[in-house]
């Protein structure tokens, strides 16, 4: 296609050519972009802040000039026929309101993306565009909803640097941390609307966008800026200056930005218990000959700070603030956050542009970038849970085995509530299993008319309500001193003991080199034709180091879950007394008694996850008058493979498993070390050569993803579009999804194949998700009004996840892999900005979507430490694998609000004073759901793979399947295998309907707020720029977020994974495990939006 | 020039705001564990009570929970003697602190003491001991034996379960799912939410294990001294739950192979091949698959006075043969001779018991506690024959040795 395209002749034509400078510093703007709006053509400026469109109709033309950081520019134009017209210079007036939301902005993205543990808050969608008025106006307004455009997760989007890929080929992220603080050195970037034609890659699903930072587009001059918040960090100040281009033709350009708070302590402010230091530079140089441009750039911003967790609603209602933060607490009177991330992200970026003649360029360019981020936890062994808001140590805790059971109550003793509140207010037992009448209760003091049931001690549980509503130290904070004392006390009794506290830190650690190449021609006429090849090499780099041994001597590298349960091996693997002691080392050929201490040596495990990126891609673009028409194609080729320095000892003891075992081919062995390890390890056991510290190599994984879109714009005139797009695309699981278990063994997800076992096109194809897309748009752009329509469809299949959690049917920590998810997301976009006489303009958004699983999903559970799942009841065959049905089908996906709207009214003066209000509603925002909380066996007793579920919705003992009058629950096979429940109540989705309050555990709940009014959310800001002497300014701005300090707003959450189990004791020769009415035990977990806060800068230049 | 000085300046604050991020200080002993003064200091708002003065002070024998209106457990109540083998008072939140303080002389390190310790105060060269009840996980993680702790008492509860009296929270149990459950609903002791009894309590000193005081006897004399207390009234029956916890050494003793299987004695079984899982196995406490329930081996003197050894399937040395009951079964045990070092206690959940045997039956039993160190069994002492120079060697189960 690209090669038939060769031949068509290019004409001369009308043209225009103009330049577009800085108003107050008089300095070219570098990246504008320049539209002709009747004909719909568009260009960026050049280094010289110019810019020229060629092939023109000779007519009446708007320009419309626009540019990050700066008031849109409107200019006429009578554009004569076959001439080299000439604009004169257009000078942009900066928008500093814009310019500091992008700065909050920044700030926002960067504190969301940090959760090691798997959960973490829907990013905002973080970057901000100017030209397209829906993207400019709901990625700063609706950041505080956590809106996700078009309710993609952050992974499909594409973040380039200067052309290079900087999206991690781990997890699918941006690494904002890389970029800290930095607001000018990241205000110029291209962004791309969803699977638009792009110029810099191929782009995909989600938005993409490029940062530009050669030192040419940065404004010539000084410019100081401080800045007070009420954030997580509390002041700025910053420094950027930048040379212009000099007459030898090099420009430089550099920022320094120092964000800083120190520990804040003021306990239910925005930010308590949390430090932050981050310094970010950025240095850039680029050297311009007439035809080609080098420019050469580092970044990096050191930060350490600490963080905050989602908390359950009872820990919100007891504390009385939305920033309650569990991780901190007093040491020696000053407040210790135990979970700190240290970050910093040095980064070189290198980019040649060549423009080979006035059609052709070409630009490649290269970088290398190493991330160190690691965060802090504590880790404990043979000792309390040191977490405050521990389930146990809060008063609902004391209703546990108090909630009515609404199957074993009769209805006179079902006290509670049908409305469904969240809170068991009148569920309480009123009677114990006797008869006996307990009495009334008494009011609870956080829910007045609220009863708490009889069978609580009202003074026990006021006393501990009391501790956690005056935040008593030791009650809500962690207690530092009783950790330190613990570990002197051990050091005592045992010097040579295992410190029973250590605040250790998970290094999650990449580093990357990539390159790329594009190249675009526009030589013929009507066509513009773009190639581009990427390549990039990562390493995911992960292992734990001490931090800090809270006074203990040392720690003992063993794992606490193996060594724990390792007792069970005696009894049922026939395993010798040698090989238990094997499966707890983190490192088989290490001692048992491995010492750790505070002196970067690395436990628990060190491994590293390779992945090879290469891919390839072209584009052709047709422009025509009345239609525009784009197709693309892209090869993605992608690899993981995963070495270990530690040779984990549940590696090895799944491994014998498996031998002992050899089921079917025998090929299981291999799954643990990978094929190539396999006879390595045997080897060196065999001959008693096993050495710690030796790397072993697991299996190559190989994916190769075609991708192929096109779109169509048709121009009914000059003011009016309507653009079609659609792609279809397959893409490899993540590293960070494939793995099973990757901390402790090579193991995969099923269905991904090594390159020399794919049997067929299919095999290699059977584990990357499937993707088809279209949107359809009408675009309109009119002096007064302009905006656009837009209608969008996604589908994709055969999705893959990974969850972790403690499983209490299998009483441990459990990893299960999701594999055959479906999703569709579709949708409405609209936007519209009208200009309301001289001053003002409103604009008004919203995006309506239905964005849902559309298939359930297949689960395979297996224990961190090993351990079986469970046993076979009749054989007592062991059970390492349980595999299951997820019903997921119907339930929404939990990518941030599904309805918004907004509506802004912005005011400027040509005095130069801005001011904007924006009032903004979000709706339909639903709860992450806990897969483990929807397994088809939780409804029959019964998994997939056949084993019994101990402990069920329909066991006789819990019975909370709701079920038609008189009847039981049966459930059978339909013709298609999938499960019928007779007799049972289905909901929408086809799953049985669970009695109130059971119900509780598997609904998805829709988190925005009872109230209507809870929301709305309502910004504002108001800045002003003063022009001073010499070409100085200095600007002021205030931006207020949540003006109403609406503290009902909440944001996210997730469904926690436990399902509140008790132990039937006596009939039977295993543990019977029973599912309680108590759905509060291991409650939701949410977060809220920030209630009322500023951010208020100073910026002078000069 | 004058540009370049402020950058000098602006890099040289930024640089020290930088190191203000530093963390606190890591705090010392001193900083955690409290003195003598800083125990006078902290109690002067109240009374120190002796353990054995805070029981005849608090605990009554009803309990404040229990009244005609208010539901109480089946089968605790000796209406014969009226003695309640249950019981729950609570302890005013406000005035006058009430101070107990004592010694820890349990490890639940060893996994032999779930979510409880015991701690000892010296009065007049005697122990006392009092049982405390905790919901924290590992707890002797935090409390740690030898350790000396103050303990605020106000707004948690003193009471007795199973007639074994303890600091405790009040709580109604109506588990539904519990073996015998309609006969164990009602008000009963419960465990002080961990975060409670962490704010409840300071660390006196460091730990030091040799203070902690035994009663070295053997089970002849222990009888002589059970017996002597009369349990036919309840201001009797006060003296022997005073025994509750007591920290004994027992001296010539041996494992006479026989387990209690709910109320009957059996014989430890070693032809079974599946003996891990049932009950019978030779070694200390074979598994209950999770149930939960505590496992009980026999000691014997070397006349007939006998008492349980009981311990808990997640003790540490919990699959450890009984000392000669590797590969030779049970037939050895009499062989190995010694002490057995443990905390006092019973467990009488029926009225009936004590009209029918007064206490002097197989309910006593002795807890192993096993001091800190991997699967350590070093409460138990024993010598094979007598002979000091054949120690026996803790050896845990093997499959292989079947």
């Amino acid at each position: 296609m690209f090669v038939l395209s060769i031949g068509i002749t290019a004409l001369a034509q009308t043209s225009l050519k103009g330049r577009v400078i800085d108003e107050t510093t008089q300095t070219p703007v570098v990246g504008a972009k320049v539209t002709l709006a009747n004909q719909n053509i568009s260009t960026t400026t050049n280094a010289a802040g110019e810019f020229s469109l060629l092939y023109l109709d000779a007519t009446d033309e708007e320009v419309v000039i626009e540019a990050d950081g700066y008031l849109a520019a409107l200019e006429l134009i009578n554009l004569k026929a076959d001439q080299a017209n000439k604009m004169e210079d257009v000078a942009l007036q900066q928008d500093i309101v814009v310019q500091a939301q992008d700065e909050i902005l920044l700030n926002l993205t960067e504190e969301e993306m940090t959760d090691d543990e798997g959960r973490s808050q829907s990013q905002a969608s973080s970057s901000s565009a100017s030209t397209d008025v829906f993207n400019s106006n709901t990625s700063f307004a609706w950041s505080t909803a956590r809106y996700r455009n078009r309710g993609y997760q952050s992974n499909a989007e594409n973040y380039y640097i200067e052309g290079l890929n900087f999206r991690s080929a781990e997890r699918g992220q941006f690494n904002y941390s890389a970029m800290g603080g930095l607001n000018d050195a990241s205000r110029y970037k291209e962004v791309l609307n969803p699977i638009e034609a792009t110029n810099f890659t191929f782009g995909g699903l989600g938005q993409s966008t490029n940062y530009l930072m050669g030192a040419s587009r940065y404004a010539q001059g000084w410019k100081v800026g401080v800045a007070g918040t009420n954030r997580n960090y509390k002041a700025r100040v910053n420094a950027t200056y930048s040379s212009g281009v000099l007459p030898n033709g090099w420009a430089f350009a550099a920022q320094l930005a120092y964000r800083f708070s120190p520990y804040i302590d003021n306990k239910g402010i925005i930010g308590e218990g949390i430090k932050y230091y981050s310094l970010g530079y950025f240095f850039t140089a680029e050297r311009i000959w007439t035809d080609k441009r080098l420019k050469l750039i580092t970044f990096g911003a050191p930060t350490e700070r600490g963080q905050n967790a989602a908390v359950t609603q009872e820990v919100y209602d007891l504390t009385g603030s939305n920033n309650y933060n569990p991780y901190w607490g007093y040491q020696n009177g000053k407040v210790r956050n135990s979970r700190i991330v240290k970050s910093y992200d040095p980064t070189v970026i290198a980019a040649f542009e060549y423009n080979i003649d006035e059609q052709q360029k070409m630009k490649v360019a290269a970088g290398y970038h190493y991330s160190w981020y690691s965060n802090s936890a504590l880790n404990f062994y043979n000792a309390p849970d040191p977490r405050p808001d521990y389930y146990r140590n809060l008063p609902s805790f004391m209703w546990d085995g108090q909630i009515a059971n609404p199957n074993n109550e009769t209805s006179a003793q079902q006290l509670f509530d049908d409305a469904g509140n969240h809170y068991p207010w009148g569920l309480f037992i009123g009677e114990d299993m006797k008869g006996n009448s307990l009495g009334s209760g008494f009011e609870d003091p956080m829910n007045p008319g609220a009863w708490v049931g009889p069978s609580v001690n009202k003074e026990q549980y006021m006393n501990l309500v009391n501790l956690w509503r005056n935040r008593d130290n030791k009650t809500t904070q962690i207690d530092w001193e009783n950790i330190y004392a613990s570990n002197y006390a051990n050091n005592v009794n045992d010097p040579n003991a295992s410190a029973r506290y250590i605040l250790e830190r998970r290094h999650n650690d990449i580093q990357e080199a990539n390159a790329s190449f594009n190249y675009v021609n526009t030589q013929f006429e009507h066509l513009k034709m773009t190639l581009g090849v990427e390549g990039k090499f990562s390493q995911g780099i992960h292992y734990k180091t001490i931090d800090d041994l809270l006074g203990g001597n040392q720690w003992l590298d063993v794992d606490a879950f193996a060594d724990r349960d390792i007792k069970e091996l005696a009894s049922n693997s026939g395993f010798t007394q040698a090989d238990i002691a094997n499966v707890r080392k983190n490192e088989i050929a290490g001692d048992y008694n491995q010492i750790v201490k505070a002196d970067g040596r690395r436990f628990g495990y060190d491994y590293r996850i390779n992945m090879g990126n290469l891919k390839a891609w072209f584009q052709n673009e047709w422009t025509f008058n009345e239609v525009d028409l784009y197709y693309a194609l892209a090869f993605n080729y992608s690899s993981m493979q995963r070495t270990t320095n530690m040779l984990n000892g549940r590696a090895w003891y799944l491994t014998k498993v498996a031998e002992e075992r050899a089921i079917g081919d025998g090929s299981m062995r291999y799954l643990y070390y990978g094929h190539n390890s396999y006879d390595a390890i045997k080897a060196a056991e065999a001959n008693g050569t096993l050495k710690a510290g030796t790397t072993y190599t697991g299996d190559a994984h190989h994916f190769l993803d075609p991708a192929f879109k096109l779109g169509v714009n048709y121009k009914i005139n000059g003011r009016n579009h309507l653009k079609l797009n659609a792609i279809a695309e397959t893409r490899a699981p993540y590293a960070r999804d494939a793995y099973i278990s990757q901390r402790v063994h090579d193991r995969v997800v099923s269905n991904i194949y090594t390159h020399d076992q794919a049997k067929n096109l299919t095999e290699f194809y059977a584990a990357s998700e499937k993707v088809a897309s279209a949107d359809l748009t009408y675009e309109f752009n009119y002096p007064i009004v302009r905006g656009r329509v837009t209608g969008f469809f996604t589908q994709s299949w055969n999705g893959t996840e990974l969850n972790g959690y403690y499983d209490d049917e299998a009483r441990t920590f459990v990893n299960q892999a999701l594999t055959g998810i479906d999703k569709r997301y579709m949708g409405i976009e609209a936007a519209a900005a009208v200009k309301l006489g001289t001053y003002f303009t409103l604009t008004g958004v919203a995006s309506v979507g239905d964005y849902r699983y559309t298939s359930d999903a297949r689960a395979i559970q297996s224990a961190e430490n090993g351990m079986p799942m469970t046993q076979d009841q009749s054989t007592k065959a062991l059970v390492f694998e349980t595999e299951d049905k997820v019903l997921l089908k119907g339930l929404k996906l939990s990518t941030g609000p599904q309805v918004n709207a907004s509506l802004k009214l912005s005011f400027f003066h040509p005095k130069m004073w801005f001011a904007d209000i924006t009032v903004s509603y979000h709706d339909w925002n639903y709860l992450s759901v806990a897969p483990s909380r929807r397994m088809q066996g939780l409804y029959t007793g019964t998994r997939i793979d056949g084993t019994a579920v101990n402990g069920w919705f329909g066991d006789e003992n819990t019975n909370a399947i709701q079920t038609t009058d008189g009847q039981l629950l049966r459930w059978d096979f339909d013709e298609a295998g999938n499960v019928v429940y007779q007799n049972a109540e289905l909901d929408a989705n086809g799953v049985p309907v669970l009695k109130y309050p059971f119900n509780v555990m598997t609904m998805q709940e829709n988190i925005a707020a009872t109230n209507p009014l809870n929301r709305f959310l309502i910004d504002a800001s108001v800045g002003k720029l003063l022009y001073l002497p010499n070409r100085q300014s200095l600007s002021i701005n205030l931006s207020v977020t949540n003006l109403t300090n609406n503290t009902h707003f909440k944001t996210g959450g997730y469904q926690q994974a436990r399902l509140p189990r008790a132990v039937r004791q006596g009939e039977l020769d295993y543990q019977n495990s029973i599912i309680t009415a108590n759905a509060w035990k291991y409650p939701s977990k949410y977060y809220y939006a920030w209630g009322v806060n500023f951010f208020l800068s100073v910026t002078y230049k000069f | 020039m004058k540009t370049s000085k402020y950058i000098l300046y602006s890099v040289l604050c930024t640089f020290v705001l930088f190191l203000a991020s530093c963390e606190p200080r890591g705090l010392q002993q001193e900083d955690v564990f409290i003195s003598e003064d800083k125990v006078a200091e902290l109690t002067a708002d109240g009374q120190v009570y002796n353990l054995n003065d805070f029981l005849d002070q608090f605990m009554t024998e009803e309990g404040s929970f229990h009244s005609d209106t208010c539901p109480y457990r089946d089968r605790s109540y000796d209406a014969t003697h009226g003695i309640y083998l249950y019981s729950v008072d609570t302890l005013p939140v406000n005035g006058p602190g009430i101070y107990i303080r004592g010694r820890i002389t349990t490890d639940d390190y060893a996994g032999n003491f779930y979510k409880s310790m015991v701690i000892q105060q010296i009065v007049g060269g005697q122990q006392q001991n009092l049982r405390i009840s905790v919901d924290l996980g590992s707890s002797a993680g935090m409390y740690q034996i030898g350790q000396e702790i103050l303990i605020r008492c106000n707004g948690l509860a003193v009471g007795r379960y199973a007639n074994q009296p303890q600091l405790c929270v009040p709580s109604y149990n109506n588990n539904i799912y519990a073996m015998n459950a309609s006969q164990k609903v009602g008000w009963c002791p419960g465990r002080i939410q961990g975060s409670v009894f962490r704010g409840a309590t300071r660390m006196i000193g460091t730990p030091d294990i040799s203070k902690l005081q035994y009663d070295e006897l053997t089970l002849t004399e222990l009888y002589t001294q059970i017996k002597k207390q009369p349990t036919a009234n309840a201001t009797d029956m006060d003296a022997v739950r005073k025994m509750d916890g007591r920290l004994v050494r027992l001296k010539d003793v041996h494992f006479n192979g026989k387990y209690d299987d709910n109320g009957t004695l059996k014989n430890c079984d070693t032809t079974n091949p599946d003996t891990i899982g049932g009950g019978g196995a030779n070694v200390f406490a074979p598994s209950t698959q999770n149930i939960g329930y505590p496992q009980s081996r026999l000691l014997q003197d070397q006349g007939s006075s006998t008492i349980m050894c009981s311990n808990s399937e997640y003790a540490k040395f919990a699959y450890f043969y009984l000392p000669g009951a590797d590969k030779t079964g049970i037939a050895q045990c009499s062989n190995f001779e010694g002490t057995v070092t443990g905390i006092l206690g019973w467990y009488l959940d029926k009225a009936e018991t004590l009209k029918n045997s007064a206490l002097t039956g197989y309910e006593w039993s002795v807890t192993p506690r096993g001091i800190p160190g991997i699967g350590a069994v070093n409460d138990i002492v024993m010598y094979y024959q007598g002979d000091e120079s054949a120690p026996w060697v803790p050896k845990e189960y093997d499959p292989k040795d079947r």
